[in-house]
This record gives structure tokens, C-alpha cells and sequence, in this order.
């Protein structure tokens, strides 16, 4: 028998009260963990973004288009090393219509040159050339709507309105070779689009992609394209996809701050049921650490015992939290993110970094939560603990 | 009766052979305000080898006189003298690990350790010592069975009767091997038998074993079985 052993079995006195003590930890956990995995999910996808690539669109809004020789224009620019369009389609499934996926019609030469974290097989590249009809689709919705190469596709969109439907066939899978690649997404020719449209929307675009020679300079380059432009009817608006992701970051930063402060609010919380618990604890122990202390045992081997308890508390509960806390979030609610928000969430995986400091978090905060009641109840003077019946 | 006692010679008296002196203790509670004098000057002698029964009425300030020896509580003016150390000097921790030397405690509700084992609660206090740990289990055992306990020795407190409760703490009490053992009404909270038996072991450790004992009781039938009998009243000892 050791000291640390018999605080350790004082925790299992009241096992009801020690699962429920040990659960609040865990889910605290969980939630402290789920909230940080947001934020990294966020951050990290800005951080993996290509840092080479600027986007160029209509100066007011995404959703309006550019004429199509502005493409050209982009492209005879000597910073610019390639680079390809795209309009975004809208399609859903009519089979699956609660589904959600990005679907774009990119041109054909140049869209997996630029879009190179897409990865694509030269021949099945080759393949979708030559398909008019031909869609490269992400893995993860290959998967989920279990769609096969060769396969027929019908799409409907609200914002292409055609004459019978829009009739696809699967080429073949893309692979994402970053995280922060969408692996959801549906991509065909640009030229089927728009060889279906009525003559007034012929020839627009809905957004230019280009590599630039020096990832240093990108922001330059945005702003030489859009200089380009300056003049004509339809301005541009061009930045770099890190500033892009930057800049959709510092629109939703209320938001960010708020889950940051909910993810320490919470373990606050935590901290605070603990305390309490361990001060319900001591509280009915009372006559015991009058005993302890009796026989010799000092009031800093009193404090030992009720912290050492606390952290027994504080490390199951922690590694609760992360049993379960992993495949809830990682496999359970981060394959759905991924799969079905991959816009939003590309990568939704527990950074290592923050379950560290999750666990850590979970017995610092509960040896400290313990401190002031094992504070007072080794300050107690002994003759009056030995008072105290439970 | 408004004297001592005394069954034993007079060899207690000798100051060489005093393991407890205690001079001039005054002791003061403060209560809302209101200050109560509950010792007032008293002075006590206690051989060593003795086993002495201190009695008086409830609230006469026994269990504070008890505290006092055994260095849980200090006292508002006097003396204290065990075994040739002055304990009114010393400060909270070095009286702590002064009573872990020096005395054995037994208690009228037992206060055994719920969650640890019979031998358990007694290796206890063998945690404060360098006893190594293979050793402490064996003198653990050894205690027990002293008091006649070895067929507990995996009980936990809950699976026995307060009689086998309170010889686990005589146990616990006596593994130290203390100089001075005290006993607050160890007696206070069992049938007739279960004191009988406590009592039938007290007296075996002092006779045998040669250990200094001093007993709060107001069970007269108890106080006989010790070698003095001390009255306290009114904060002092006649
Ligand atoms: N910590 C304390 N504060 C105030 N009064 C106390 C305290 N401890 C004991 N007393 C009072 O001192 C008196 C003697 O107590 P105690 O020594 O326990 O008596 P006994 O053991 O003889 O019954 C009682 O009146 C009790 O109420
Ligand atoms: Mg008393």
C-alpha cells in the first residue's frame, strides 16, 4: 500500500459519483476538443492553400459573371505562368437531391494544370478530353453516390436552365493530394456548358484561376490583372487563394473568437463542477484527514491526497474523453463534415497537438480545482476534524 | 471520591521515571465572544509503564486534556514534557511528526480507513516511517496479530463487528511501537463483551508489553481495570 494508492481508492468511495464526475471530464473534453477542431479545420485549410494560385472575379460579386476574352487577357499576362476558368453549375442530383456537392465546368485544357491538387491520371485525363459529356469526380462522392467510371449522370440546376436534361458521364476519379481539396466535387467541360446556352449567356465565366511564376508576388499579380481591367465596363477583383481564405477567415472572426472563448468557458465550467465535487468529497472525509493527520500525517500529505485524487479524476476522465472523442469526431462527425460540408470543412481531423493539451488541460485544471478545498482542509486544525462525523 | 486512586506503588512520582509532566496548564476556548477556562492550572504526572483512567464528568475537558498530551492541541499557558521533550514549543509540522513517533492513538468510534483493509489501516501509519515496504506488511501482520486479528487481516472495516473494528485500531495504535498510547473512551461505543475484550487487551500491553497507556473513560467498570484513576474536575485534576 502507498499513499498515492490510497487516494487513489478514496476516488472509487462513491463510484456513482465518480462516473458522473469522470463523464462531465470527458465530455468537457470532447466538446473543448470538437470546438478546436472547428477552428483548426478552419485555419488549417487557409494554411494548405495554394499559395500560387490567384482568383480573379467580378469586382461586385461572386455570383456575376466575366466575358470570356477576359480569360484571354489574364492569360498573355507575363506573371501569369497558366491559367484556366470556371463556371460554378449548381448541379444536384435529382436521385439524391439532399445531397450536396460543388459541381463546376472548368475548361477542358487548362483546368487540371491549374487545379493541380486535383490529381487525375494522364489517361483517364486523356479519357474525359475526349468525352464531351465526360465529369472527373472527387473520390468521396464517387463513393457515397456510388457512381462507377462509365456511368450515366443526370444534373439539374437552377441556374442553367436547358431544355432536357443535363447528361453526364463518369470519366473518372480525381484524388486530392492536399487537405485542403475538396474531395466532393463534380467537374465537366466548360464547353458543354456553354455550347447549351441560349445566345445571351453564351461566354461568361464565372471565375479566372492562374499560377503565377512567384508564389512571393502573387498579390502583385492580383493586383497587375485587375489593372488590366481597370478601365473596361466589368471590373475584377484578383487575390491570392491564401489572402482569399484569409479574408473569408477575417469575415467569419466573431465567430472564431466565439468558439475560442466557448472551448475555454467550457473547461472553466469543468473545472468548476470538479471543484466542487472534490469539495464534496473532503467535506464528508473530514473526520478522515482529522485521523490521517492524528497519526502523524501532515497537512501536506492531506493537500497530496486530495489533489492526487483530483488528478486520478482529471486523467480518467481525460482519457475518456479522448476514446471516445476521437472516433466521435474524427470518424464520426468529421467523415460527415468532409463528406457532406467538404467545402466548408476539406480536412476535419483532431489536430495531435490540442488532444495533448486537451489531457493535459484536464488534470492541470482538476489538481487545481482540488487545491482550494485540499487548502482547507489541511488548514483545519485537527481536534476540530476529528469533530466532524460524516 | 475526590482523590486519586492509586492501586499501583508510588513510583510514579519519581520525576526520573515521569514519561508525561505536565505544569501549570491553562486552557482557554473562546466561544462567541465568551472565553471558557476549561483547564486552569493543572498539573500531571505520568510514569512511565503506567496505564492511567482519567474520569470526570461530561464536559469536564477530558478529551482536551487527552489532546493535549498526545500533541494535537497546544495549550493557552504551561508546559508539557513528554518523554524529556517539550511539546507546548513545537510547531504544527513538527508536532505532526512527533506523534507519529511518539504516540498511538485509539478513538472511541474507531475511525478506521473504510476504503483500506484491517492490515492496511494498520501499515498506515508505517508509511510515515523508513520502515521498508516488504517489512511494514509483515509488522502489520504481526500487530494484528497481537490482538487477536489474523484471521481479519483482508476484512475490510465494514465487514466487521466495532469490537474487531476497535482491535484493528489498537493494532494500528501499537505497530509504531509508541511510547505512549492514548485512548479516548475506546470503549465508549461497545457492548459490555466487545469492552471486555478491549479492555482484557489494553491491560495485556501494559503488562506485557511494558506500554504507557492513559484512558478517558466514564465506564467505571473500565477506569478499574487501569493501575491509576484520575478525576478531572472544574479544570482541575483531584
Ligand atoms: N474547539 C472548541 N471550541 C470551543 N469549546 C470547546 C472546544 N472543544 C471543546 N470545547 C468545550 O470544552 C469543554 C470540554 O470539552 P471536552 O474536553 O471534549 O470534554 P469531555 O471530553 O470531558 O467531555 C466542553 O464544554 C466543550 O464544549
Ligand atoms: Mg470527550
Amino acid at each position: 500500500m502507498t499513499l498515492v494508492g490510497l487516494a487513489a481508492r478514496n476516488v472509487l468511495r462513491n463510484k456513482f459519483r465518480a462516473a458522473l464526475t469522470v463523464a462531465g471530464v470527458a465530455v468537457a473534453i470532447i466538446t473543448f476538443l470538437l470546438l478546436r477542431t472547428v477552428l483548426w479545420a478552419w485555419t488549417a485549410a487557409a494554411d494548405y492553400a495554394a499559395k500560387d494560385r490567384v482568383v480573379t472575379r467580378h469586382k461586385v460579386t461572386f455570383i456575376m459573371t466575366l466575358p470570356l476574352s477576359y480569360a484571354q487577357s489574364v492569360r498573355s499576362l507575363p506573371q501569369v505562368k497558366a491559367s484556366t476558368f470556371c463556371n460554378w453549375f449548381g448541379g444536384k442530383d435529382p436521385k439524391h437531391d439532399k445531397e450536396f456537392f460543388g459541381s463546376l465546368a472548368c475548361d477542358t485544357e487548362t483546368g487540371f494544370t491549374v487545379y493541380d491538387d486535383m490529381v487525375v491520371p494522364p489517361d483517364v485525363l486523356d479519357q474525359w478530353k475526349h468525352d464531351a459529356q465526360g465529369a472527373i469526380v472527387g473520390d468521396v462522392i464517387a463513393k457515397k453516390m456510388n457512381w462507377k467510371v462509365g456511368d450515366r449522370v443526370t444534373l439539374q440546376t437552377g441556374i442553367y436552365p436547358k431544355e432536357g436534361d443535363w447528361e453526364f458521364r463518369i470519366s473518372g476519379i480525381y484524388q486530392a493530394k492536399s487537405k485542403a481539396v475538396d474531395r466532393s466535387t463534380f467537374i465537366f467541360h466548360w464547353k458543354y456548358l456553354n455550347d447549351n446556352l441560349p445566345a445571351n449567356r453564351k461566354d461568361q465565366i464565372g471565375w479566372i484561376v492562374s499560377r503565377v511564376h512567384d508564389p512571393s508576388q502573387a498579390a502583385g499579380v492580383g493586383v497587375a490583372i485587375d489593372k488590366v481591367f481597370d478601365e473596361k465596363e466589368i471590373q475584377t477583383l484578383s487575390q491570392d487563394e491564401r489572402a482569399f481564405n484569409a479574408s473569408f477567415l477575417a469575415s467569419i472572426s466573431a465567430v472564431l473568437t466565439a468558439i475560442n472563448i466557448i472551448s475555454v468557458v467550457i473547461l472553466v465550467i469543468m473545472a468548476l463542477v470538479l471543484g466542487n465535487t472534490i469539495a464534496m468529497g473532503v467535506r464528508e472525509r473530514t473526520n478522515e484527514y482529522g485521523v490521517l493527520k492524528a497519526l502523524g500525517f501532515s497537512n501536506k500529505h492531506v493537500v497530496m491526497f486530495i489533489v492526487v485524487e483530483a488528478i486520478v479524476i482529471g486523467v480518467a476522465g481525460g482519457l475518456l474523453g479522448l476514446a471516445i472523442g476521437y472516433p466521435f469526431i474524427e470518424g464520426g462527425l468529421g467523415r460527415f463534415l468532409e463528406e457532406n460540408m467538404g467545402s466548408f470543412f476539406p480536412y476535419f481531423k483532431i489536430d495531435p497537438r490540442m488532444s495533448v493539451l486537451a489531457m493535459f488541460l484536464a488534470v492541470a485544471l482538476a489538481a487545481a480545482a482540488s487545491v482550494i478545498p485540499a487548502i482547507s482542509a489541511a488548514r483545519l486544525k485537527t481536534v476540530d476534524a476529528l469533530k466532524r462525523i460524516a | 471520591m475526590d482523590t486519586a486512586t492509586e492501586k499501583a506503588p508510588a513510583s510514579h512520582r519519581d520525576k526520573a521515571e515521569a514519561l508525561v509532566s505536565l505544569r501549570g496548564i491553562v486552557k482557554i476556548y473562546e466561544r462567541g465572544g465568551e472565553q471558557l477556562k476549561i483547564l486552569d492550572g493543572l498539573d500531571l504526572e505520568i510514569a512511565k509503564g503506567s496505564y492511567e483512567a482519567l474520569m470526570g464528568p461530561s464536559g469536564s475537558g477530558k478529551s482536551t486534556l487527552l489532546n493535549l498530551i498526545a500533541g494535537l492541541d497546544r495549550p493557552t499557558a504551561g508546559s508539557i514534557d513528554i518523554g524529556g521533550k517539550r511539546i507546548d514549543q513545537l510547531n504544527e509540522s513538527q508536532l505532526a511528526r512527533w506523534r507519529a513517533d511518539t504516540i498511538g492513538f485509539i478513538f472511541q468510534s474507531y475511525n478506521l480507513m473504510p476504503v483500506l483493509t484491517a492490515v492496511e489501516n494498520v501499515e498506515l501509519p508505517l508509511l510515515l516511517t523508513k520502515v521498508p515496504s516488504s517489512e511494514r506488511r509483515q509488522r502489520a501482520q504481526t500487530a494484528l496479530r497481537v490482538v487477536g486479528l489474523e484471521d481479519r487481516m483482508d476484512h475490510f472495516p465494514r465487514q466487521l463487528s466495532g469490537g474487531q473494528e476497535q482491535r484493528v485500531a489498537i493494532a494500528r495504535a501499537i505497530v509504531n511501537d509508541p511510547a505512549l498510547i492514548v485512548a479516548d473512551e475506546p470503549t465508549g461505543d461497545l457492548d459490555r463483551k466487545s469492552a471486555d475484550d478491549i479492555l482484557g487487551i489494553l491491560e495485556q500491553l501494559n503488562r506485557e508489553l511494558g506500554k504507557t497507556i492513559v484512558m478517558v473513560t466514564h465506564d467505571p467498570a473500565a477506569a478499574e481495570r487501569a493501575k491509576v484513576i484520575r478525576r478531572l474536575d472544574k479544570g482541575q485534576l483531584k
